[in-house]
């Protein structure tokens, strides 16, 4: 077992606005670099989640909160927000919420962070110059910000997360602005840079992507943690459905393909294992 | 589309090259020494010498717009009331027949009309020919807190956000059928609806914003913020600080001069 970075110990949080509780009792932890994904329905707490771990709960969003989260050993509601933003990377949801509107350049928008924290003006340059390539905005660095497109905007958004170089990153549902191939350009970053070292903690509704990229899946319900495992024995479960969610499309057809008895194997969650399967069966029926 | 300010347009004028505190520093030593010059000429003087400033960024049009724009109604109005109604007015220089006008009077409209015109007029092509951020930057690296720092940023973009607020929301009410063009009591009736929404969603937006920046380490306790806006301080720069400066001191001393009965 790696070395514990994020911990959540008995967290509940009710807004103020709310009669009822967004969270319930949730514990988890996350080992360092791994890919932790937080699934649910609408409305299933995804969302506050990720703002507890970043900190804006309780600092921002006040309500009655219980329990703790201790990021890298700092407790989150005792630490301030800058504070935990040098562990902490946070894509939210609505990108243009990233920007910090004090920029008048793409450029200046993705070296905000870094400007915070005091860095030179060279390394600045040079830390824009490689994220913009790899977020290939590197041509509308001299644009401003509130002139781009939304799908822009998230790669800007991206970018400014990633130019922190965080220890871990918390990106909650955030790839709604973009295409599919561009939001998949996006994740093969992010699998890249979690392969890299950074724990990555993402709230998503795409259940091919959670299934491909999670090492842990924590299924939130009406803001409890329904369960909490590996993808496998997460989207194997039959009973999953109930918690309001989706499974992966290899999931169902490897399963239908096992309950029809066409194969022994075990159910697939990913994309090649899946089509492997559903080959050896179609060469069986040929056989046959 | 709305950008981040809308008073600023790039020129590459040698007045836009000057470094954001030496514009700050003029607008300080202009308008305090036409306060503290004991008659108007200098600052009619100064107000003849920010024509030609203007000119040289590129903008002496609008400049000559916002001048004559509040310029003559102010000094039509002030020269009235002081002029006529002036306690220290001696010298009388016109009947009006329901009042006399006085000399006194006059040069004191002058005086307080040149200043108000000298801080309004360097103010004005500051604002014009100095990028926001990079205003910013030198203001930070001129030790001032990067809170302060926002807080400036932040005001200078209101404006143009709400504005943009304002076109979203009004292009939304037209693709529903609501008429916004027109005469001017047309638009007051499509847009007085319109002040809430933009007024309260601005609110919510400087709590989203604060939120936003802590995330990206705005207010880090210890660090002292860099930018990515290059500030320098050219030979140019240097010139004109040491003009400003010798400036001041001389209106100073002459004002001096002038209580003592020196000159």
């Amino acid at each position: 077992m790696g070395r514990i970075i994020l911990e959540v110990k008995d967290f509940s949080f009710k807004y103020r606005q709310t009669k009822q509780k967004a969270l319930k009792n949730i514990s988890f932890q996350v080992e360092e670099g791994n890919f932790f994904c937080v699934i649910g329905a609408n409305g299933s707490g995804k969302s506050t989640l990720c703002s507890a771990l970043a900190g804006l709960i309780p600092h921002y969003f006040t309500g009655k909160m219980s329990g703790r989260v201790i990021v890298d050993g700092i407790s989150a509601g005792e630490s301030t927000i800058a504070e935990l933003s040098q562990k902490i990377g946070f894509v939210f949801q609505n990108p243009f919420n990233q920007l910090s509107y004090t920029a008048g350049t793409v450029a200046e928008e993705l070296a905000y962070g870094l400007g915070n924290r005091g860095v030179s003006r060279r390394m600045m340059m040079e830390k824009v110059e490689f994220v913009s390539k790899l977020m290939r905005i590197d041509h509308i660095l001299d644009k401003n910000p509130l002139e781009l497109s939304g799908g822009q905007v998230q790669r800007v958004a991206f970018g400014s997360a990633f130019i922190m170089e965080p220890e871990i990153l918390v990106l909650d549902e955030c790839t709604t602005q973009l295409d599919p191939a561009g939001s998949e350009e996006i994740f093969d970053i992010v699998k890249e840079l979690n392969k890299k070292g950074v724990t990555v903690i993402m709230a998503d509704h795409d259940m091919e992507r959670v299934a491909r990229c999670a090492d842990k899946i924590l299924v939130l319900e009406k803001g409890r943690a329904a369960a909490l495992d590996e993808p496998k024995k997460i989207f194997g479960d039959p009973e999953i459905m109930q918690h309001g969610v989706g499974i992966p499309d290899y999931v169902e057809i490897t399963r239908a393909l096992k309950e029809k008895q066409y194969t022994d194997r075990d159910i697939e969650i990913a994309e090649g294992p899946a089509i492997e399967m559903v080959r050896e069966v179609l060469d069986r029926c040929k056989l046959n | 589309m709305a950008t981040i300010s809308n008073t600023f347009i790039p020129k590459n004028t040698v007045i836009e090259r000057l470094n954001p505190m030496t514009k700050i520093f003029a607008i300080f030593s202009l308008g305090l020494g036409t306060l503290i010059s004991p008659g108007p000429r200098l600052g009619l003087a100064v107000i003849a010498g920010l024509f030609g400033a203007a000119w040289l960024a590129g903008i002496l049009k609008d400049f000559a717009k916002i001048m004559f724009g509040f310029g003559i109604p102010v000094t039509a109005m002030l020269l009235f009331i002081q002029g006529c109604y002036h306690p220290g007015n001696v010298t009388f220089i016109a009947d009006l027949g329901f009042a006399k006008v006085g000399l006194e009077g006059v040069r004191y409209a002058l005086k307080i009309i040149s200043t108000l015109l000298v801080f309004l007029g360097t103010f004005y092509i500051m604002n014009k020919t100095t990028y926001p951020g990079k205003l910013v930057a030198a203001l930070t690296e001129s030790g001032m807190p990067p809170k302060a720092g926002y807080l400036v940023l932040a005001s200078l973009n209101v404006v143009p956000q709400m504005q943009r607020r304002m076109s979203v929301i009004r292009e939304a009410q037209e693709a529903r059928g609501v008429e916004t063009g027109g005469g001017i009591t047309a638009r007051i009736k499509a847009y007085i609806p319109l002040l809430g929404p933009v007024i309260m969603s601005s609110l919510t937006d400087a709590q989203e914003r604060g939120m936003t920046l802590e995330t990206r380490g705005f207010g880090i306790a210890g660090v002292k913020p860099t930018a990515y806006v290059e500030v320098c301080k050219t030979r140019t720069d240097r010139a004109v600080n040491i003009f400003l400066t010798a400036f001041f001191i001389a209106v100073v001393s002459a004002a001096v001069l002038t209580k003592l009965d020196f000159i």
